[in-house]
């Protein structure tokens, strides 16, 4: 039995009688393609689908077990494999993400990219005063702020490598990188929202392996990325939240 | 919360055992699991919050889901539709561990649909009009509830949802046109304030 768009229509409205709404429902049973149909017509799925895309705003946390044994640093095989492990990984979270549902956050897409540092990557960077001056310059000016150098100076325990300007969406979002003790490479991220983007309080969260710890303050974004998931971000936590509170 | 989070404890040690073996290979059956965690815990959450209708429920519900979906990784044989297999443990822990505790703690509190999870927009009008929307949706019965979130939400089809719901597809319709019946007042108020806007 063929049903017309109005017919279908009518169903969706509950506008049909008992035998019409029983003759529908068995054929659909029978026939994807109709289901298909009845389901493009409906008007009432894109109104509800709209106002629950956005529930919840933010990405919910989830806590999970270590993925895998720490790493230690006795190098050799085992860390190959590590390394082995964290390309799989990644590659993995590439694919899903390729086929991810929902826009990533600016937070996500900074730990990914960060995600891809290794000591190499910031080992032989040039952060000579002269180099940081035009790159804190170009920086600044992008963002409408300032970077607080001599406070990045100062961070407890970490070498300033670089800042280096990227975008998320028409957005400037600066990168800071800075080498720790061991010459691992961290991050201090910084995005220009917008005036009126919600404040928010400090969020820990591991995001594509790096512990991340994120906030948002007068239109600003701010983020923290350490080197694995169990880097502890306390102290630079603090040292930042004071020193970018207004 | 405290039992659930006893409960993840427990999988811990055993969970980091098999990721060492897994180490250096192909995608494993985790990976795949902590992919689609990251993937889908926005959907699992809202689903969370769809069948207890409360949203600090649905934060505990998705944590204990995912802890679970990774104990579990091994029964995954195809990396396809861990989405659905996700919403399934969602549900089975509510119906078997979650929700006699919930519904006894929310007809104490007469607990209200959780409507400043609708963001504050520019547009007022729009916004309340979410808001109304939100309302109705969270006040549906359970089964309808869940049903709307999983077929207008997200995006599932009548069979899948009937598959996910264990009811049959005919359960899945019936329960959507209950639904639209109750919703028809708020849309229509919609449609009529549209004409207002447009000046006609």
């Amino acid at each position: 039995m063929k049903f017309s768009d109005e017919t279908l229509m009518a169903y969706l409205e509950g506008k049909l009688d008992e035998a019409e709404i029983r003759a529908i429902e068995s054929a659909v049973e029978a026939d994807p393609a109709l289901e298909q149909r009845l389901m493009a017509l409906d008007p009432f799925a894109p109104v509800v689908q709209a106002v629950f895309e956005h529930v919840p705003a933010e990405a919910p946390q989830v806590d999970l077990p270590q993925p895998m044994a720490p790493a230690t640093p006795a190098g050799g095989g085992l860390r190959l494999l590590a390394v082995a492990a964290a390309v799989a990984v990644v590659a993995v979270s590439a694919t899903f993400w390729a086929t991810r549902p929902e826009p990533l956050g600016w937070a996500q897409q900074a730990a990914i990219y960060q995600s891809l540092y290794v000591p190499d990557t910031i080992a032989s960077l040039d952060n000579s005063a002269q180099t940081l001056d035009a790159q804190f310059a170009q920086a600044e000016a992008q963002l409408g702020r300032s970077l607080n150098r001599e406070e990045l100076e100062a961070l407890p325990g970490m070498e300033l490598k670089r800042a280096q300007v990227l975008s998320f969406k028409g957005k400037p979002l600066i990168q800071v990188v800075f080498a720790d003790a061991q010459g691992q490479p961290f991050a201090f991220c910084v995005i220009r929202q917008g005036e009126g983007a919600p404040n928010k309080d400090v969020t820990q969260a591991v995001l594509s392996g790096l512990a991340t710890a994120t906030w948002a303050q007068d239109g600003y974004g701010y983020m923290l990325i350490g080197s694995d998931e169990q880097t502890d971000l306390s102290g630079q936590l603090d040292f930042l939240a004071t020193s970018f509170a207004s | 919360m405290s039992v659930l989070t006893t409960r993840a404890r427990s999988v811990e040690s055993k969970h980091t055992q098999v990721a060492i073996y897994s180490m250096g290979g192909e995608i494993s059956s985790e990976q795949a699991v902590r992919g689609a965690i990251q993937m889908h815990s926005k959907r699992v959450w809202r689903f969370g919050l769809a069948l207890s209708g409360a949203s600090d429920v649905a934060d505990d519900l998705l944590q204990s889901t995912c802890l679970r979906a990774l104990e579990r990784h091994h029964q995954v044989t195809s990396h396809d539709r861990l989405d659905s297999w996700l919403m399934t443990i969602c549900r089975s822990i509510w119906l078997n561990e979650v929700r006699a505790r919930s519904v006894r703690k929310a007809q104490a509190l007469s607990v209200t649909p959780e409507a400043d999870l609708i963001a504050p927009g520019n547009d007022s009008e729009t916004n309340i009009f979410a808001t109304e929307v939100f309302t109705q949706v969270m006040q549906l019965p359970e089964a309808q509830r869940e049903t709307v979130m999983l077929v207008f939400v997200e995006g599932y089809s009548y069979r899948e949802a009937a598959a996910l719901l264990e009811v049959p597809i005919g359960t899945i319709m019936s329960r959507l046109s209950n639904a639209r019946q109750k919703l028809k007042t708020v849309m229509q108020h919609e449609a009529a304030d549209a004409v207002r806007r447009s000046g006609k």
